[in-house]
């Protein structure tokens, strides 16, 4: 790769800083400041789909219902899956920590195109409010998938679903596209790929896939609207259409959009878990293309989400033999990260909690996706709360628990100060309780067959759906004192320096909060940034923690 | 002579000089660097193979009506 | 991205350089996601024609072959004066860059007006996009979203004739010709695809 020259290109070239408000912090072209409006945008939701999910278990406590009505509950559940997948996992991942941190990380003053990246974050609230506006005209109600022919009967409000997912949708892609250029030509000298941090190298393998699978995406919403809207069969088997084509257009989305939503935590994890170990990472190289093998990977096992569609017997053999081979990569980081911390020194500091929670609890949800794939285990529990069970455990157990981690880790880095770490670990210990109470049990109603998105089921299983709706009000709870605890550390949090963790990658050289610059000399890298006892593999940093003016010729 | 038997003419004659324009671009082209030009070369060998499309088209060798 | 300040000289040509380097990637990876969609649209079209029916479906008269080659024989030479375009562009002929562009712009028009034609045809044979079961759905969607991308080519293409009229670009730094170019050579190709399956298989 060509290795842009020390002085002159872009990578020296400094835009002056903007000083209006608005072009500083609404519509601004800095990459730290796209991503903490990303990440602050996708809390939001994170609470919107939490309250929703909320109803769900309020509703579940009896029987019978009577919370809500059977349709208001299909409409919750529908628009719950969807903002937690579009409008929190999704954005936050990668355009959230994507643009806070990878920049700097590889060395670069911005990403490739900064103008690109602000339409992406102003499409995404957009959309956010789009898709909650669909409740006014009646909301989807078949769930986060829209399986027609049940879609194609839905309110209005599945029109301006559609709408909306692809408006996120080409916001991913942009941000996808964005980052993949900045990524390719945009690291400091000396930076190679065997050199990057791994975050970076998750977000690497993230960005083909929001470029490519979401423009498959797009091409399914774009004729469900057109099929809604103006009537032209796609979908409707009564004029020709088929409903299966709906299921491998939106799984050949969705499937490497759950990758989008773990490689890019899978990053975090791997820089918290060698910088709170002290200890190099166990298998850089092994990390890091086993993520590059689980997104090719991901683009060949759609069709296990199929196995009770309808789908040609031969083609369910090799479907269900792919998915068991993801499980491998997927192993490999696992035992990785686990002879990363084996003999090493470590600080249990909330952002280690939630990694090691992540360890556990993903590894459960892994485990129960193998399960899911064997054919004969998964047309028993297809439809049944197995389906919920599993997906929580990996997107919650897995994402949920990598973006906190990130949060802790990196809130000194956004903003100079530390949150407390005492009602961290008072949140990581209510969250993993109310986690596992509110989840684990849904493994066995599954396996005992009460089927999922009903709002009225057996008064067989109400003992244990009351116990895991009470335990879900203690995890709203340990989000409710995360978000204090937020709060309270951006203005009253313990001022720390530059570098709390004694963490070795770029962004930690440099003052906290980033300077709008990020460096006054773009650094040269000389190796990888995980071994604890050798001094740090960088070069022309000496003046970026000092008072010395931002040089002239870099202007 | 009828509309039809004029656009099988014009296919044959349009799709022969895409076929020998594209296969000459595509020589003189053929040792360029950089990757603009490598995209540049995909895209004159398919235009070419869619020049003999044409020109089969014509032709009445291939196609359905 | 913008420039803020002119660097001393030599400066701006790296930076030219490296801006173009990535402007370059940046557009090529918009065409894999464009060909992305087009891909999608062309899965679907095939699952529902093999989904039992026979193709044409029943009642169902394709459009007519003679012209349809006739089209894209017109198309595909637009790629060609294209190229040509850009290449007496970078030889600094000015004359013949403007003209051939301007042909390829009228080959594209006359694609269009030939496609104008081809659906004519069909609507009176009351073939529509909703009411002709998944041969409408599959031959106006792909059909007409290639349309809408010659139309915006035409556009693109006018913007940056006029752009080089006033002199935008120069024999150094012609990105916006380059993307031009690769866009126009995509939406041929794509028809070479399109054309093979609605009017040769």
């Amino acid at each position: 790769m060509s290795v842009i020259a020390e002085h002159g290109g872009i990578a020296e070239h400094i835009h002056p800083e903007p000083q209006g408000f608005i072009r500083k912090y609404i519509f601004s072209l800095d990459h730290k400041i796209i991503g903490i409006q990303y990440l602050i945008t996708g809390m939001v939701f994170l609470v919107l789909g939490g309250l929703l999910a909320e109803l769900i278990r309020i509703q579940l406590m009896n029987a019978n219902g009577g919370f809500l009505t059977p349709d208001v509950y299909d409409e919750v559940y529908s628009i719950h899956g969807s903002t937690m997948v579009w409008l929190v996992g999704i954005p936050i991942l990668t355009g959230g920590f994507g643009n806070v941190i990878m920049p700097v990380q590889i060395g670069a003053r911005d990403v490739a195109f900064p103008w690109l990246n602000m339409i992406s974050f102003w499409l995404f609230p957009i959309a956010g409010l789009m898709l909650f506006s669909s409740f006014l005209m009646g909301a989807p109600v078949a769930g986060w998938t829209e399986y027609p022919p049940m879609s194609l009967q839905g309110a209005a409000g599945t029109s301006m679903w559609c709408a909306a997912i692809f408006l996120v949708g080409i916001s991913s892609t942009l941000t996808g596209m964005n980052f993949l250029v900045t990524i390719l030509k945009m690291r400091a000298p000396g930076m190679t790929f065997t050199r990057m941090p791994l975050f970076c190298w998750g977000q690497f393998a993230t960005a083909p896939l929001l470029m490519i699978a979401t423009t498959a995406l797009a091409a399914a919403l774009a004729a469900l609207f057109m099929e809604r809207q103006f009537g032209v069969p796609f979908y409707d088997p009564t004029r020709g259409g088929s409903p299966v084509m709906w299921q491998h257009m939106f799984w050949f989305y969705s499937h490497p959009a759950v990758y989008i939503m773990i490689l890019p935590a899978f990053g975090i994890i791997s820089e918290v878990i060698s910088v709170f170990s002290r200890k190099p990472i166990f298998g850089y190289r092994l990390i890091a293309f086993s993520s590059a093998a689980i997104a090719l990977a991901g683009f060949m096992v759609w069709a296990h989400h199929m196995f009770t569609s309808g789908i040609a017997p031969y083609m369910q053999l090799p479907f269900m033999i792919l998915t068991f081979v993801i499980a491998v990569p997927t192993g490999v980081k696992i035992f990785s990260w686990m002879a990363t911390m084996w003999g090493g020194k470590i600080h249990l500091t909330s952002a280690m909690l939630f990694t090691i929670g992540f360890l556990i609890l993903f590894t459960f949800g892994g485990i129960s996706g193998v399960f899911l794939a064997a054919i004969p285990f998964d047309l028993h529990v297809h439809g049944t709360y197995f389906i919920p069970a599993h997906i929580h455990y990996v997107l919650v157990g897995g994402s949920v628990m990598g973006i906190f981690a990130g949060i802790y880790y990196w809130f000194p880095k956004i903003t100079g100060r530390q949150m407390s770490e005492f009602w961290g670990r008072v949140h990581f210990v209510l969250f993993v309780i109310g986690f596992t109470g509110t989840f684990l049990p849904m493994h066995w109603l599954g396996a005992m067959g009460m089927p999922r998105r009903v709002a009225t089921y057996d008064p067989q299983f109400q003992t244990i759906n009351d116990v895991m709706s009470i335990f879900s009000f203690v995890m709203t709870f340990a989000i409710l004192i995360f978000f204090i605890n937020v709060i309270f550390s951006i203005r009253n949090g313990k001022k720390v320096g530059h570098n709390p963790w004694g963490a070795r990658t770029l962004e930690w050289q440099i003052p906290s909060p980033m300077p709008y610059y990020n460096f006054k000399h773009i650094p040269s890298v000389y190796g990888l940034p995980y071994d604890f006892t050798e001094p740090l593999p960088y070069a022309h940093l000496e003046e970026e923690l000092t008072d010395s003016p931002v040089p002239v010729g870099a202007h | 002579m009828n509309v039809v038997a004029w656009e099988h003419i014009l296919a044959v004659a349009g799709g022969i000089v895409v076929f020998l324009v594209a296969s000459f671009a595509l020589r003189a082209d053929w040792k360029t660097p950089g990757l603009d030009n490598q995209v540049f070369k995909l895209m004159l060998g398919l235009l070419a193979l869619g020049g003999i499309l044409a020109t089969l088209t014509g032709l009445q060798i291939i196609g359905k009506s | 991205m913008a420039v803020a300040s002119v660097p001393h000289e030599g400066q701006a040509d790296q930076l030219y350089v490296e801006t173009r380097a990535l402007r370059l990637q940046g557009f090529l990876l918009f065409l894999v996601s464009d060909l992305v969609l087009f891909s999608s649209f062309i899965f679907a079209y095939m699952y529902l024609r093999n989904s039992g029916q026979g193709w044409p479906p029943p009642g169902i008269t394709r459009p007519a072959i003679a012209l349809g080659g006739l089209n894209a024989a017109i198309l595909f030479g637009s790629g060609a004066t294209m190229h040509y375009a850009l290449e007496n562009f970078k030889r600094g002929n000015f004359i013949r860059y403007a003209w051939l562009l301007i042909f390829t712009i009228i080959l594209g028009a006359l694609f269009l007006g030939g496609q104008a034609i081809e659906y004519t045809t069909l609507f009176r044979e009351h073939i529509t996009w909703a009411g002709s079961g998944i041969f409408g759905a599959s031959f106006f969607t792909l059909t007409g979203m290639h349309g809408f991308h010659v139309l915006c080519g035409i556009i693109y293409l006018t913007i940056l004739l006029l752009q080089s009229v006033h002199g935008v670009y120069d024999k150094q730094r012609y990105f916006g010709l380059t993307a031009g170019t690769l866009y126009w050579h995509f939406v041929d190709v794509i028809w070479v695809v399109l054309f093979s399956i609605f009017y040769l298989v």
